[in-house]
């Protein structure tokens, strides 16, 4: 389990809580350039595009939707694994689960919210955007419970709320940890943040039993999540995004993309944040595993798709995979299959599976391609849909470039804040793994 | 700096950042500013707010005169509709129309008297009063008829029918100078004169679309842009679908499908030019086959004797199969007609075509028949309209005139001649003799930009008139022009400006011409008119009153009268060889140059308006430009792709503009609209696209003296450029989807 | 027993709202009949529908971009190769369908159904998704990228009766309900309940030079619409895909030779 020898348990709390309380320039500097990066590329452009309207951005009267909304799904999807993931391995048991699961559940929490924002930045007029919520008022105005979208804004806000109840759950004894291991002001705030915590066996009882409790309610929710967000195309009729199999397609899909988020995500807290001790070559052996299986699950989706679309021989279909595989966005369609089907081919050697490095590649490749699904998914059928006349071509604008690199800026911003305020391996489930206490600490 | 400093300053561009966002946010959530309801202290009298007056008046966008409703509400004038009761438009009306809304307020518009203070040509213009202006003028014309130089005085304008021809004819009369012409470049003068030459009547007659069962267009683009486009689109639609069980055809005849040509059962593109040897090679077989059996057929079978479908077939390039097939519907339609104009009116050949076109309707028997030429036998008033239309023989008159420096002031109104004449004619360049040169007009356009003085005129929206549709509509019509609205500006009615100087150069002028406004004159007249008549039953105020409410009178019991049949003699007589000569040699111009009006710019008058502008071309989809047409054969031979810019060179001169392929235009053509290219007109019109009269030979139909501004010929050049062609068009074909017809229709 | 009742009656209108033809119930559904034989594609209609909607004259960089607005406009089709080439228009516009595929996409029912069989839209209820564009299979749906505004004093012009719409908000065909309402309270005025045949005349319909289009309510079996829809060259354009919608064409016809 441990590479380099089992540490104590103080070694533990050392090792993790001197993340959040021993703060170097370095951190400044990275916090400090994600954060420019995030208001220079994502807010000032959206900023620009609030003033003059949503036409700052390429959409056109052939493409209503672009990139905002394929970068929407792909956050969601980034989201998958978290929560997700910890959830079922917290549910099976799995002992390797102890030392990601805190990250994983943190990057669902922020791709969450970087989704959200994607929501904002695609509506034509943000300023109304509480008219989505069934918000009583004198206008005796509801939303609309028939639009995919509205089951959007249920599910993910019903996941954001379990998702942080779950995270924030799984954290109290550690920020009791922190309490106990911090003065002043911040020991006072995380007496309130640990609500108390001292550790009674009725306490580990109430948690661990509540704690399961949201385990097995998150996972039908995040399936349900992504499930959801692909009725937004999957229940209109235009041609490319009117497949039944586009619910358990944008699921495997999320976990698929997810789960090499959280092999990125590993290896940069490994190697920044030295938590070599803690994340070993079982996870990434296990993840790598992992990943096959949803690759596999991935291509056979992606076949049948094909498959599907060229046994129903509607022409208005056929047309649209005609464009897809061959039209202008070919190329992209193409790198997709390679990165997403092929490449992760290559974990079955454990040569790369056991590789840090190669890992991480592998696992940028994978989400680079499922960035580009999302976007071929939009940018291919829909401005080729029934009326040949109208048919038009969509080509993001340098706004919606920038704002996209802007999203990545401010996911990484709200994850190195994250690390300062919550420990980001679970202290006390570490400790569980250990084996039996040495007392030489 | 210190760790803490940029730890702040990051804090501050994040606080600040996401401040601004909620600032907009915020800003854009509360309410706009508030705008008055009312705007005026003390409103016109007939102004209540939220309820919309209707006004009749004419539309002045072409020369159709189609009667219009002009909805007003709270003074501003929203929406022009046809007008129901007048016969030309009958409710209807078309893009341009009802574009006029946009000439009305029409940001460019001039909205005070202008002076070029002496420095002419340079787009610099000066405010000047209106009685300073109106002195000057006066005193110089006053000058030159005391010193009995009148006929230095010249007077050029566009359309003008009704009374304002009448006061201008006036006008120039009493000073003593006989050169008040008119020019229009979209004029069917070969029309009139070969309507002339064969029928002896000196008027466009009445084509009678509505009923009749075959209609054979040669190059008139009758839906879209030949003389009545609406009127012959409400016949048009009844002539299809509005008779149960008797369904017309139309077919045109034309090097480029036009609108007229889209809607057509079948599209024949005759070699350019050839297009009245066809009408003569059917009208042979119609003598041959015995579809002709009047007194006069020998006559006409010699006459034809040239023009065998063999011969025609090898010149026309259309199958002697094919000719025959037509000859035969012609002759055995109930009612069969045939009309002339476009490019088949503006080659060297014009009135020769339009002879042998007036050929077919003879043989098809269909003069004064319903169905067939109608003529108007009975003129409202005694205006004969289109008598002053100078063609271009006027037009070069003038010009000789100017340059051997025998004109001291040019008036213009309404007419544009430096934009709609090929350089050629050299017309600009004989402006520099011209002492003065005054404008009467509410845009500047090219010439106006000429000019040393500006008379801003009112709209035609915001003026008194009248109208005599021409032709008319088989009985006789009047329309009255009326304000719909108060004056925007400091501007007048060109007919108010005109009596105005009348007054300003005094003499027995004023005596002559007494009426202070255009508006008395126009009563006086159809006062006159009126007792003239002679309907008893009510006064003239009632009637007066009456016709101004409905916008029009009419007497559509008067058609039925006894029809003038012309006998075919001087048709005969007048049959020659119709072939046009085009500018330049084969050789070295292998492609011939086919100009078209736009639909919806016209002749270039249109391109001032945005809502025409941005009205997708009805064949092209193209918007805001211009573009040359080439078949996609010729392209592919040329290696030519949709978007390379191209020069076309003609021997007259050479523009450069993308390329278009287009699949209903003949191989060995290349084909541009009129209507951009503008250097002047406003900012919707400036520096956009090309003027293909840049590329027209100056040559001339001798008969009938107009320009033949189809017969040059072309070549293209591929620059190497590439230049987006703003289209709405994605693709268009139907890919096998149901939308022009239920699915099982389509093989 | 009263929750059963109250079910019960829950079913019923969910049936009756399933039902094909649930707004024959209503007094009016409004319909368009459009004679491909008689349209010319002249476009009238299109700047009709622009002068009485007050759309926005978005300029040539706007349509370089796609980015037009016509709420009407007209469709063009080849068919074959020189020299047998023909081109087939067709105007196309909202259809007005009664499943409308836009009408289930819009969050908060800025585009719903009224009860005359009209697909309205509420310009100030939108939040700018663009979902019912993107779900509309006649692309009919336009949106405002920006604030269009007029070159002064084009702003005059504008149609005091309908509203102009700013960025961010989806606008599209309301078969001018402006005219619809004036007639229903002109009717009113009259004591009449319901309008007459040929009252309405949405503004593409009145101009329209060759009288290619009809409009009217098709629940009255004398309206002109009512007839012209009983033709046999009428159909509906993607009738596939079942989105029923309130715009019948009548095909062109073919010269017999
Ligand atoms: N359509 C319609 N008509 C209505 C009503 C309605 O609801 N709808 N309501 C009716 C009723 S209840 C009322 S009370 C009347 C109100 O009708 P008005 O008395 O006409 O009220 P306002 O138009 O609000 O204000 C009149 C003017 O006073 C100006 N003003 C504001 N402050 C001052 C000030 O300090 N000094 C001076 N000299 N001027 C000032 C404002 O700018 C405005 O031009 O309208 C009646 N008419
Ligand atoms: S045809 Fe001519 S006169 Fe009639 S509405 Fe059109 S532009 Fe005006
Ligand atoms: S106005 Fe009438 S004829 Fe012209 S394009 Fe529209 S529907 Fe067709
Ligand atoms: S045509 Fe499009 S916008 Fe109109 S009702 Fe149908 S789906 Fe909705
Ligand atoms: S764009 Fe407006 S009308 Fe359309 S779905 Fe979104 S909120 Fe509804
Ligand atoms: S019905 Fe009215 S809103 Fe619809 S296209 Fe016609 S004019 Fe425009």
């Amino acid at each position: 389990m441990f590479d380099h020898g089992q540490p104590s348990y103080a070694e533990v709390n050392k090792d993790i809580l001197s993340v959040m309380l021993e703060t170097g320039p370095r951190y400044w500097m990275l916090l400090g350039t994600t954060m420019s990066v995030a208001v220079i590329f994502f807010f000032m452009p959206w900023f620009y595009q609030l003033i003059v309207g949503v036409g700052a951005a390429g959409m056109n009267r052939n493409a209503y939707w672009g990139t905002y909304l394929s970068n929407f799904i792909f956050w969601i999807g980034l989201s998958h694994s978290g929560t997700l993931l910890s959830a079922i391995l917290h549910i099976t048991n799995s002992p390797w689960r102890k030392s990601v699961y805190r990250s994983a559940e943190a990057m669902t929490l922020f791709s969450l919210m970087t989704a959200a924002l994607f929501v904002m930045v695609h509506l034509g007029r943000v300023w109304f955007v509480h008219w989505s919520f069934p918000i009583p008022n004198q206008m005796g105005l509801w939303p609309n419970f028939r639009s995919p979208l509205m089951f959007d804004v249920m599910a993910i806000t019903t996941y954001l709320t379990a998702s942080s109840i779950f995270i924030y759950m799984g954290s109290v004894p550690d920020f009791a940890a922190v309490r106990d291991a911090s003065t002043g002001l911040r020991r006072r705030l995380y007496t309130i943040f640990c609500f108390g915590w001292r550790g009674t066996a009725r306490e580990w009882h109430t948690l661990g039993w509540a704690y399961t409790f949201f385990a097995v309610f998150v996972i039908p929710l995040a399936v349900s999540v992504h499930s959801i967000v692909s009725w937004d195309f999957a229940l209109s009729i235009v041609p490319g995004l009117h497949h039944t199999i586009f619910a358990p397609y944008f699921v495997c899909g999320a976990i698929y993309s997810g789960t090499a988020g959280i092999v990125t995500v590993m290896y940069c807290l490994r190697k920044y944040l030295n938590f070599e001790r803690y994340i070993g070559q079982v996870h990434l052996d296990n993840l790598g595993k992992l990943l096959i299986a949803l690759s596999l699950i991935w291509s056979y989706i992606n076949i049948l798709e094909l498959f599907s679309t060229w046994y129903g021989g509607s022409s208005f279909e056929l047309e649209a995979l005609k464009f897809k595989l061959t039209g202008f966005y070919a190329p992209l369609y193409w790198e997709m299959i390679l990165f997403c089907a092929f490449v992760p081919l290559l974990m079955f050697f454990r040569k790369f599976r056991w590789s840090w490095n190669k890992m991480l590649v592998i696992s940028i490749l994978i989400n680079i391609g499922m960035l580009t699904e999302r976007f071929i998914i939009v940018a291919t059928s829909q401005p080729r849909k029934f009326l040949p006349n109208a048919f038009g071509f969509y080509f993001p604008s340098w706004i919606e470039i920038s704002i996209t690199i802007g999203s990545f800026a401010i996911f990484a911003t709200l994850f190195l804040i994250f690390i300062k305020w919550v420990p980001a391996i679970s202290i006390y489930e570490v400790k569980e793994t250990l084996k039996p206490l040495r007392r030489d600490a | 700096m210190s760790k803490i400093s940029r730890r702040d300053l990051l804090q501050y561009i994040g606080a600040g950042g996401i401040g601004a966002v909620g600032g907009v946010l915020y800003s854009e959530s509360i309410e706009r500013d508030v705008e008055l309801l009312i705007p005026q202290v003390v409103p016109p009298e007939d102004y209540s707010p939220g309820i919309a007056t209707w006004y009749n008046t004419v539309c002045n966008q072409c020369s159709a005169g189609c009667g219009i409703s002009v909805r007003i509400r709270e003074g501003k004038a929203k929406k022009i509709e046809g007008n129901p009761v007048h016969p030309v438009s009958q409710g209807r009306l078309c893009a341009r129309g009802q574009s006029g809304l946009n000439v009305l307020y029409n940001p460019d518009r001039i909205r005070e008297p202008l002076t070029n203070a002496g420095q002419r040509g340079t787009g610099n213009f000066y405010p000047i009063s209106w009685d300073e202006v109106l002195t000057t003028i006066g005193s110089r014309i006053g000058r030159l008829k005391i010193e009995n130089n009148a006929s230095r005085v010249r007077l050029l304008t566009g359309r003008v029918r009704g009374h304002l021809d009448e006061l201008f004819a006036q006008f120039m009369g009493l000073l003593g100078s006989d050169h008040y012409q008119q020019y229009d470049f979209t004029y069917p003068s070969a029309l009139k004169a070969a309507n002339k030459i064969s029928f002896g009547i000196d008027q466009l007659p009445y084509y009678d679309i509505k009923n009749a069962d075959l209609l054979l267009s040669f190059g008139a683009d009758y839906l879209g842009t030949w003389i009545s486009p609406v009127h012959h689109s409400l016949a048009y639609g009844h002539m299809r679908q509005g008779r149960a069980g008797r369904r017309g055809k139309t077919v045109q005849v034309e090097p480029r499908m036009s609108l007229s040509g889209a809607a057509a059962d079948e599209w024949v593109a005759a070699r350019p030019g050839t297009e009245g040897l066809l009408a003569l090679g059917i009208a042979h077989i119609l003598v041959s086959d015995g579809h002709y059996n009047g007194s006069d057929r020998d006559q006409w079978s010699d006459v034809l004797q040239a023009y065998s479908p063999s011969a025609v077939s090898a010149e026309t390039d259309i199958s002697e199969g094919n000719i025959r097939q037509l000859a035969r519907e012609f002759g055995t339609s109930k009612a069969a007609l045939a009309i002339a104009g476009g490019a088949t009116t503006a080659g060297t050949n014009a009135v020769a075509s339009a002879v042998a076109v007036n050929a077919l309707n003879h043989l098809a028997g269909n003069l004064g028949q319903p169905g067939g030429i109608i003529f108007n036998s009975d003129q409202a008033f005694s205006a004969t309209p289109g008598t002053r239309q100078a063609g271009m023989q006027g037009i070069l008159d003038l010009v000789e005139a100017m340059e051997a420096g025998e004109v001291d002031v040019l008036l213009v109104h309404d007419s544009n001649p430096i934009f709609s004449l090929p350089d050629g004619v050299g017309f600009r360049q004989a402006l520099d003799k011209v002492p003065l040169i005054v404008a009467l007009s509410s845009f500047r356009d090219e010439t106006t930009e000429q000019a040393d003085l500006i008379l801003p005129t009112n709209t035609y929206l915001e003026s008194w008139g009248d109208d005599v549709p021409d032709p008319g509509v088989g009985f006789p019509v009047a329309s009255i022009s009326q304000p719909v609205v108060t004056t925007l500006y400091d501007t007048l009615p060109v007919g108010d400006i005109m009596l105005s100087l009348v007054r300003q150069i005094g003499g027995e002028l004023p005596m002559a011409m007494p009426w202070r406004t255009m508006e008395e004159f126009v009563k006086e007249r159809w006062r006159e008119e009126y007792e003239k008549r002679g309907s008893a039953d009510q006064d003239f105020e009632a009637f007066w009153q009456a016709a101004l409410e409905a916008g029009v009178w009419g007497q559509p019991g008067v058609m039925t009268g006894d029809q003038i049949v012309p006998s075919g003699a001087s048709t005969i007589a007048a049959i020659t060889n119709p072939a046009s000569q085009f500018a330049g040699s084969e050789t070295d111009y292998p492609l011939v140059l086919h100009p078209y009006l736009s639909a919806s710019l016209l002749d270039g008058r249109g391109a001032n308006l945005p809502w025409l502008q941005e009205l997708p071309d009805p064949l092209t989809s193209v918007v805001y430009g211009s573009w040359a047409e080439l078949n996609p054969a010729t392209a592919e031979d040329l290696g030519i792709r949709e978007g390379d810019v191209l020069e076309v060179e003609t021997p007259a001169g050479s523009v450069s503009v993308p390329a278009l392929i287009f699949p209903a235009l003949r191989p060995g053509v290349v084909a541009m609209p009129i209507g951009q290219g503008h250097t002047a007109y406003g900012r919707y019109a400036r520096n956009r696209g090309a003027n293909p009269m840049d590329l027209v030979s100056m040559q001339i139909d001798d008969r009938s003296g107009d320009l033949a501004w189809a017969a040059t010929r072309a070549r293209v050049r591929n620059t190497g450029e590439r230049l987006q062609i703003i289209k709405t068009d994605g693709v268009t074909r139907t890919l096998g989807r149901q939308i022009l017809g239920p699915k099982n229709d389509h093989a | 027993m009263k929750w059963g009742n109250d079910l019960s009656t829950f079913v019923e209108k969910f049936r009756q709202y399933l039902k094909p033809g649930y707004y024959d119930e209503f007094d009016y559904h409004w319909t368009m009949t459009i004679d491909l034989d008689r349209c010319t594609g002249c476009e009238a209609c299109v700047v009709a529908c622009q002068a009485e909607n007050n759309l926005p004259i978005v300029g040539e960089k706007r349509y370089a971009q796609n980015r037009e607005i016509k709420w009407i406009r007209i469709e063009r089709y080849w068919e074959g190769e020189y020299p047998d080439v023909k081109m087939g228009f067709i105007p196309m516009l909202c259809q007005h369908c009664d499943a409308a595929p836009c009408e289930i996409a819009c969050p908060v029912f800025a585009t719903y159904h009224n009860q005359d069989g009209l697909n309205t839209q509420i310009y100030n209820r939108c939040i700018g998704t663009r979902t019912c564009a993107v779900y509309c299979p006649y692309e009919v749906r336009y949106f405002n990228w920006f604030t269009y505004t007029w070159d002064e004093p084009l702003e005059q012009q504008l149609n005091p009766d309908v509203t102009v719409r700013e960025k961010g908000v989806m606008e599209k065909c309301t078969f001018c309900i402006q005219r619809i309402r004036l007639a229903k309270d002109n009717a009113k005025d009259d004591d009449r309940r319901r309008v007459r045949d040929g009252e309405v005349v949405p503004a593409c319909v009145q101009s329209c030079p060759t009288e290619a289009m009809a409009f009217g309510d098709s629940n009255d079996p004398e309206a002109k619409v009512s007839k012209m829809m009983k033709d046999p060259r009428g159909y509906t354009v993607l009738e596939e895909l079942n989105t029923t919608p309130s715009i019948v064409y009548l095909k062109k016809a073919h010269a017999e030779s």
